[in-house]
């Protein structure tokens, strides 16, 4: 009987090309997109999958109420991690890990700086990377012993055994390498070029044992039988017990497993980039949705040629479930063969696809999981697209299809209609979230940023150039390389350091407020262009006092209260800063979010960036050459290596901008796969109405005319789905860019531009067909008749 | 083998009803061939529906081999038709995506005959009905002549007590329609019992006895001589 049903599909499929075509090649489609999202959204929950001890492993997490919110992080006090394991029998191993800025590794000529950082001993027993060459438990014991990636063993020491070679450090310290790692894989958020140990932080002074410095992620992995959540309980009030009560932050366990998806914390974990896998698994399921209800219009607009086919199987003896089965067996065919073709699709496209995404997915063709998983998709997609046509066509009763007598009928509810109804809300409610997710972007692009970031850069203040800076500073200038040159904490584009310990006049100390806190050495608003709106700019040359002055950005006047910033104290780190002036506020990070307060402190300040105004009189490409000879005199062992503002702060954007991409793309894959079904809908219509259409072009009707009638019916399918798609896009795009703080209102045109747009979409796909109806020649259709 | 009394059959529509069986009533023994005649509208194909159990009536009694089965539901109507009962239509019915073996073979593969046994039924009934030649033609290649032995062949391979022809002729010219007629007397001869109906008095001349019908009523019953 399979063979039969085989025979009668296959016989179906060649019979009905072009339908056949429609019918395979939108489900594949269909079937591709949602595949590359599942496989996207599969990368994103097997982020630190791997770890053999993963259930066991948690990152420390605080959480306190800022400004009436809860807040919650999950960097914690360096000293955190070492006083948890003296304390705690229930822990079995603790790593810190600061894989923060990137140090210069140098062996002979080669140098190199790739990303990589501090660790404890036991990281490596506690996280299953795989070491290829010495020992996972000693490997980081020795201050001076360095593990490195088999990538960086390759770019600095070819093939050659790394164990026992030396590297130096930032042309400091040399480190013995003591552990070879396979690369971390992408799907784990730890990506390491080498780890040092703590040891050797601590050595060089950059370790605290502060409670109030957050500025570290802490590991831990709990004892076999350790029952977290009492764990969890135990540890609540630890900071606070430890900075004997000056910190208020309560402390909690937060799942290695998690840690990629989750990072919002309401009283439980909730949130974070799950919302966005959501988007997309909601994504995937509505375009293979679409392509399924292809298939099942498709089906069932044509079953007139199956009804005589059910109605003599039923005469001789067929039961509906065998019809049923029959039909969901043709379907599953139908989708084991566009599940195929998705594949091809797929490795097509995946180049693609990971260059939007920025991923390195690939299809596991190997993977026993990956076949399972695919024919179960197949099974899923062929019942799912199957079951209407299915219980549809195995419901004809064999007396009237065999008479002849069955006709569509002709109601206000029609189940084919409502499918298409269905496919279009889908495909308007992208459209709509497309434009609406583009002028998002575009309004935070083109946010005034507070600041000028033409012919900026800047440079860490590697090894000399600290040292340098002054001479470095003086030959820009006088070269007329630069015309502005300053020092800072940061970069302009990202932020280093915030703190709640502020301290002035009139705080009320039960205020905990966050502060931006920034510092500079002088000609801040020259070199970055940041605009004075009280007082002045720190000026070292004419007042030396400004080694304590400070700006304040205006919102940080307004939050501290002062009528009169000018002249005010402002605590920190132990130093009385005065204010000497206050900055109108400006972008420091998120363009989509609000300006946060900032304390911008002088010379006495910490400095890590130069900042650089090239000279506008100059070539771009004659200022980075100048610049580099300059850096290399005075910073001869070091690599020039400049950023440009403009260029990073465009980066601020990748993320959405991606995610916009995603969405286009997919939202542009449902309009064509529904344009597919509308046009196979069409040619059926067409061809069912060729009589109607030959009385009508009889009696005078012209090719307008015919063609507005047959369009007609479509087009008030998509008019309704216009009607259903705009309240449910209003409510989700307004929810969305509520997470925005800086957004666009809601905008009406949108609205209107996407429904005009989906009715001409939808008019070009029908009215081919409908034009090419209305001008055949009447005498041939109705002499067929 | 067949007794029906009182049968009922009412169409209803949204206006109109139409009472297309009014209590018929009529006997078919085994071996017997039965013509049912009447102009159109009479309900001839509606009785043959009922009597194929492709359709239920409204009321009355319908006995088949010693069973009552006007009630029965569509799973044992559908059962009874498999191994019971064969099809002849006017325009064929043949399914145009499976060739003529494939056709004939279809009713044994519901009914779940192993393969060995499919195939030497299926030979046989198509050397039978002189249509073993086109075993691998789709039906669009046949003539209606032929078409007709093959939806004979295909009512006969479950080998039916019963065998219901909805004028079997209607469709083909004299000489193919003699044909077909020719094989069903054959078949009746056999034993199988045949119920036909047919507009046409030459067809009606084939069989032991001819049922007429006016309005949803049997008005008439004559036996041939």
């Amino acid at each position: 009987m399979l063979r039969n049903y085989f025979k009668i599909a296959f016989r179906n499929l060649l019979r009905n090309k072009g339908f056949s075509i429609i019918n395979i090649s939108g489900l594949a489609i269909g079937m591709a997109g949602a595949m590359l999202i599942l496989m996207w959204i599969q990368h994103e929950f097997s982020y630190d999958q791997f770890h053999e001890n993963k259930d066991r492993i948690y990152e420390m997490w605080n959480r306190t109420v800022f400004d009436g919110k809860l807040q919650s992080w999950g960097t914690t006090p360096k000293v955190l991690g070492k006083t948890l394991k003296q304390e705690y029998p229930d822990i079995q191993e603790v790593s810190r890990v600061e894989i923060r800025s990137p140090f210069l590794l140098i062996v002979g000529d080669n140098k190199v700086r790739v990303k990589g950082g501090f660790v404890d001993p036991g990281f490596l027993s506690m996280f299953s990377f795989p070491v290829l060459k010495g020992d996972a438990k000693t490997a980081l014991n020795n201050v001076y012993s360095i593990v490195i990636t088999e990538k960086l063993a390759k770019s600095l020491f070819n093939d050659d055994n790394p164990i026992g070679k030396t590297i130096k450090i930032e042309n400091k310290d040399n480190f013995i390498v003591t552990g070879l790692v396979k690369n971390p894989p992408s799907n784990s958020h730890f990506q390491f070029e080498y780890l040092l140990p703590w040891a050797y932080l601590t050595k060089i002074g950059w370790d605290d044992d502060y409670w109030g410095n957050n500025s570290t992620d802490t590991y831990i992995e709990l004892k076999k039988g350790v029952n977290a959540a009492t764990f969890n309980a135990k540890v609540r009030d630890f900071t606070i017990r430890h900075s004997k009560g000056e910190e208020q932050n309560e402390l909690f366990i937060h799942p290695l497993s998690k840690l990629r998806l989750y990072s919002k914390f309401d009283g439980k974990l909730e949130g974070g980039r799950i919302d966005l896998v959501k988007i997309f698994g909601i994504l995937a399921a509505f375009i293979l949705v679409i392509a399924c209800i292809n298939f099942m219009n498709l089906s069932t607009a044509r079953s007139e040629k199956r009804a005589k086919e059910v109605g003599i199987r039923k005469v001789i003896g067929a039961e509906r479930t065998a019809l049923v089965r029959q039909f969901l067996g043709e379907s599953i065919l139908l989708a084991l063969i566009a599940g195929v073709l998705a594949i091809a699709i797929v490795q097509l496209f995946l180049p693609v696809f990971n260059s939007v995404t920025e991923k390195q997915l690939s299809v596991q063709y190997g993977n026993p999981y990956f076949w399972l998983f695919f024919f179960s998709f197949i099974l899923f997609t062929g019942m799912l697209a199957g079951s209407y046509p299915a219980f549809y066509l195995s419901a004809f009763q064999p007396v009237r299809v065999l008479k002849g007598t069955l006709k569509a009928v002709h109601t206000s509810f029609n189940p084919r209609k409502v499918l298409v109804i269905t496919q279009f809300t889908i495909a308007i409610i992208l459209i709509i979230s497309t434009l609406f997710i583009r002028r998002q972007i575009q309004y935070s692009q083109e946010r005034e940023t507070g600041y000028s970031k033409d012919n900026l850069i800047y440079h860490f203040l590697t090894e000399d150039l600290e040292k340098n800076y002054p001479v470095i500073k003086e030959e820009l200038l006088s070269s007329g390389t630069a015309i502005s040159v300053c020092k800072t904490s940061a970069p302009i584009t990202q932020g280093f350091s915030n703190s709640w310990g502020f301290e002035w006049k009139g705080k009320d100390p039960k205020q905990k407020i966050i502060f931006n806190r920034f510092c500079v050495d002088d000609d801040l608003t020259k070199t970055i262009g940041l605009k004075i709106i009280q007082g002045r700019d720190i000026n070292l040359k004419e007042f030396p006092t400004d080694s304590t002055a400070c700006i304040l950005s205006e919102s940080a006047a307004r939050i501290m209260g002062f009528k009169d910033p000018v002249g005010q104290i402002v605590k920190d780190n132990g130093i009385d800063w005065h204010v000497v002036g206050v900055i109108k506020d400006f972008v420091l990070q998120s363009p989509f979010e609000n300006t946060e307060p900032m304390v911008i402190e002088g010379a006495k300040g910490w400095f890590n960036v130069i900042h650089i105004k090239l000279n506008p009189a100059n070539s771009t490409a004659q200022n980075i050459k100048a610049a580099e000879q300059i850096f290399k005199k005075h910073n001869f062992q070091f690599p020039f290596e400049y950023q440009f503002i403009d260029q990073e702060y465009a980066q601020k954007f990748n993320d959405a901008q991606r995610t916009s991409k995603l969405i286009t793309i997919f939202a542009m894959l449902t309009i064509i796969i529904s344009c597919m079904g509308l046009f196979g809908l069409a040619t059926y219509m067409a061809e069912n109405r060729t009589k109607e259409i030959g009385v009508r072009k009889v009696l005078g009707a012209s090719v307008i005319n015919i063609t507005a009638l047959l369009s007609k019916d479509f087009l008030k399918l998509i008019v309704i789905a216009i009607l259903i798609a705009s309240p449910i896009a209003y409510w989700a795009m307004s929810k969305w860019l509520q997470t925005f703080s800086y957004h666009i209102n809601m905008q009406w045109w949108i609205f209107i531009a996407s429904g005009i747009v989906s009715l001409f979409i939808a008019f070009s796909t029908v009215s081919y067909q409908a034009i090419k109806a209305a001008m055949a020649n009447p005498v041939k259709s109705l002499r067929t008749e | 083998m067949i007794k029906i009394s009182n049968l009922e059959k009412i169409y209803r529509t949204e206006d109109v009803e139409t009472v297309a069986l009014n209590s018929v009533s009529f006997d078919v023994k085994e071996g017997e061939f039965v013509a049912i005649m009447g102009p159109s509208g009479c309900g001839k194909s509606t009785l043959l529906n009922i009597l194929g159990l492709l359709d239920d009536p409204d009321g009355g009694s319908f006995v088949f081999a010693g069973q009552e089965v006007a009630h029965y539901n569509e799973r044992k109507r559908a059962s009874l038709r498999k191994q019971h009962i064969g099809f002849v239509f006017q325009s064929f019915n043949l399914i145009d995506e499976l060739t003529v073996y494939e056709n004939v073979e279809l009713p044994l593969l519901y009914l779940k005959v192993g393969a060995d046994e499919r195939k030497k039924r299926v030979e046989e009934v198509l050397e039978k009905m002189q249509i073993m030649h086109r075993k691998n033609h789709f039906p669009q290649q046949l003539s209606g002549g032929q078409q007709q032995r093959v939806a004979v062949a295909r009512a006969v391979v479950n080998r039916p007590k019963l065998i219901l022809a909805d004028e079997p002729t209607g469709n083909l010219d004299s000489s193919n329609g003699n044909e077909v007629m020719q094989m069903l007397t054959e078949l009746n001869d056999a034993g199988t019992t045949v119920i036909m109906v047919t507009h046409s008095e030459h067809d009606a001349r084939y069989s032991h006895r001819i049922v007429r019908m006016l309005d949803g009523q049997v008005v008439l019953e004559n036996v041939m001589i």
